[in-house]
């Protein structure tokens, strides 16, 4: 029991990172540009439609990857500039917006390519996979997720925290006005901050397309599964998206294990509720003397 | 407090000062007359509907939406008049409409029973159980099982809103909670469906479509406004509204403002929890989409479209959406889907108080002689004002670090 337990604790990482692909463009559009964006995970599906496309003319994820930022990126701007500019002072509001958003794409894509699933393949080099402490089988593909969410975190930090546009970033997110003064075209950065959030769920659809069946309905359940990460870990944290993936990635496999799916699901819940209570911030949520 | 005078004082003779007379703020009267006739007209309209009317659709139609009119205004109160964004309304509605269709189901399994000759629910035989689970032979008891249904979702919200506003988590926390929340049930349902049907809903357990079930209906329709209108008009209602403006502010007047949250809540969640007992018994088909997200959702945007923070609003809101989807979605097809989320960025770019609402704007217009731009701006701030509470905490400050 002890030992397939631990084995479920290492197969547990794969769905740690993919919460944190999932969640890390959310951390970005939520966390930085203020935006409850429930079109994320019709962003990702977007994303995984785009892998879709790019394996049928012929590429694989890798080639997918920079299209689907790209793609998904352009349809964040757009977004952006036509419904989220005029709410940012709403932020519950844009909530309802962007869910009127997630339908037209929806419907649109139903209409483009079909209610039928689409199956996208894993690259040649990246099937297979080895074994881990004798028995779990370990898809190649599982830890070239764990290595993309590795690298998605290191991406995020280096544009929020290293670049010039990150600087400007974070100057807007402090003082608005003042950055203003200084020079900073504010609504710019808005805009690109976004795209850039989308961008990065356009990257998750691409990367979890191959694991999962793609479909219109596929994203919702990742959206729900990223907020409970970022409502867990702290809003506009870095360490809070790998902190609640992690915590929530761990035990829903565990105890879905132990249990059966629904009842880790509701534990889980209860858990994120309990710590939410203790924490109403998240864990690496921003707190102010008081 | 001081600036609300009743009608009694407000008949006084005029005060020297006349900026400080216009202040005065004259609480409306509970029922204004021209309701009072409209209403009175609305209802005997519907109620009489099965003698003039010969479309069937349109009858099971009517009794439907009036069930959507409720749930809509459940959210309305919380969400209108509390501001608790709650993305997980159909919880309650669900479970209210799981009690009475699982009730009638088994009783009708009594008199009706399955191919193999078992006296319990079909859909339990296909899932192999052998007989009636003993911890459900209570439903057998019908009046039981309302009464389960109306009560159990009210605790759910109680626990629900003691663990959750007691901690002041509300705001868009709120919001992905009660998501998750629903996004749990609808999963339970179709997992356990031994017991709730799964993925098929409950099906085929006699229709109550009948006259007097949509008189019914309407009555608990009318008795909830009542109660509502009664709610959001005493002095409690002042107080949640000014939660909803500024819950910050209403701590410092010394109101428990947890308490308030925690009361709405559980108001709301027994008017959604009557309008899902309501609904089962009128179609006669639940499913687990009844419990789901989508349909939680679905009442938000009723009440928004029709207009928050009015009373009237989500009965007009479920009315024109739905009744545009029964009637259009056959023409438009998935068209209309589109129309509907083009209806969702509508309402909150350009029309924000909803149909009711803006129709008020006019008439405050016509009736204050103020520019339409002048009402709007005012409407702009007072929606700018909620929005500010949207992080546990109040608003972020401004020189918040990011990390």
């Amino acid at each position: 029991m002890l030992q397939s337990i631990i084995t479920q604790f290492l197969s547990g990482f794969s769905v740690v990172a993919i919460l944190v692909i999932a969640a890390i463009g959310l951390a970005i559009i939520f966390g930085v540009a203020g935006v409850i964006n429930m079109a994320h995970g019709e962003l990702i599906m977007v994303g995984a439609y785009t892998a879709a496309v790019v394996g049928k003319l012929g590429g694989n994820t890798f080639a997918a990857i920079p299209v689907a930022f790209v793609v998904v990126g352009l349809l964040g701007l757009v977004i952006e500039r036509g419904i989220i500019r005029w709410i940012y002072d709403r932020p519950l509001e844009t909530l309802l917006a962007t869910w009127g958003v997630g339908i037209i794409i929806q419907v649109l894509i139903k209409l483009i390519f079909g209610p039928e699933l689409y199956y996208v393949g894993a690259p040649k080099i990246l099937e297979g996979g080895f074994r881990v402490i004798g028995r779990l089988p370990f898809p190649y593909y599982r830890a070239f997720l764990i290595v993309m969410a590795v690298l998605l975190l290191l991406l995020v930090f280096y544009v929020i925290f290293k670049s010039d546009f990150g600087l400007k970033v974070r100057a807007v997110r402090r003082n608005r006005a003042i950055a203003g003064c200084l020079g900073i075209d504010t609504a710019r950065v808005d805009m690109t901050i976004f795209a850039f959030g989308c961008g990065l769920a356009g990257i998750a659809g691409a990367v979890l397309a191959p694991i999962k069946s793609v479909s219109t309905t596929m994203g919702f359940p990742y959206a729900v599964d990223s907020y409970m990460v970022l409502v867990l870990g702290g809003v506009g944290s870095l360490w809070g998206v790998l902190t609640g993936g992690a915590l929530i990635g761990e035990a829903e496999t565990i105890l879905s294990f132990v249990f059966n799916n629904v009842i880790g699901r509701l534990l889980v819940f209860l858990f994120i509720v309990i710590i939410i209570r203790v924490v109403p911030r998240g864990i690496f949520g921003y707190y102010e003397r008081r | 407090m001081a600036e609300i005078v009743r009608d009694k004082a407000d008949r006084a003779p005029a005060q020297k000062n006349p900026a400080r007379a216009k202040r005065r703020y004259r609480a409306p009267t509970f029922l204004p007359l021209w309701a009072l006739i409209g209403g009175v007209i609305v209802v005997a309209l519907i109620g009489s509907y099965p003698y003039y009317g010969t479309n069937a659709y349109v009858l099971s139609l009517l009794g439907k939406f009036l069930c959507f009119a409720l749930f809509a205004l459940s959210i309305d109160l919380i969400w209108g008049f509390t501001g608790i964004l709650s993305l997980g309304q159909a919880v309650y509605f669900g479970i209210g409409a799981y009690f009475v269709a699982l009730s009638l189901k088994i009783n009708y399994a009594m008199d009706h029973p399955t191919r193999y000759g078992g006296k319990f629910p079909d859909f339990m035989e296909w899932n192999g159980l052998t007989g009636l689970p003993s911890f459900m032979t209570p439903l057998t008891n019908t009046p039981f099982a309302v009464l389960c249904a109306l009560v159990v979702p009210t605790l759910l919200a109680l626990l629900f809103g003691v663990i959750t506003f007691k901690r002041h988590i509300y705001g868009v926390y709120c919001a992905v909670i009660t998501l998750a929340e629903s996004l749990i049930l609808q999963d339970a349902i179709i997992e356990y469906q031994a017991y709730t049907g799964g993925f098929n809903g409950i099906t085929d357990y006699g229709s109550y479509a009948t006259p007097a079930l949509l008189w019914f209906i309407l009555a608990v329709c009318v008795v909830f406004l009542i109660v509502s209108r009664a709610l959001t008009h005493s002095r409690v209602g002042t107080v949640l509204k000014s939660i909803r403006d500024n819950d910050v502010r209403a701590e410092f007047m010394g109101y428990n403002v947890a308490n308030y949250r925690i009361f709405v809540f559980c108001v709301s969640a027994f008017m959604a929890a009557a309008a899902g007992a309501l609904y089962a018994a009128w179609v006669g088909i639940i499913s687990y989409l009844d419990a789901g997200p989508v349909f939680s959702i679905e009442g938000v945007i009723w009440t928004a479209v029709g207009g928050r923070g009015t009373l009237i609003g989500p009965f007009v809101g479920a009315f024109v959406v739905k009744g545009a989807e029964f009637f259009l979605s056959g023409a438009l097809a998935s068209w209309w889907q589109i129309i509907v989320g083009g209806l969702f960025i509508f309402v909150v770019l350009v029309m924000r108080d909803g149909i009711v609402g803006t129709i008020g704007n006019w008439l405050r217009k016509w009736r204050k002689g103020a520019t339409l731009e002048e009402v709007m701006e005012e409407s702009d701030q007072r929606a700018h004002d909620r929005q500010l509470d949207w992080q546990p905490g109040g608003p972020p400050p401004a020189d918040e670090p990011v990390r």
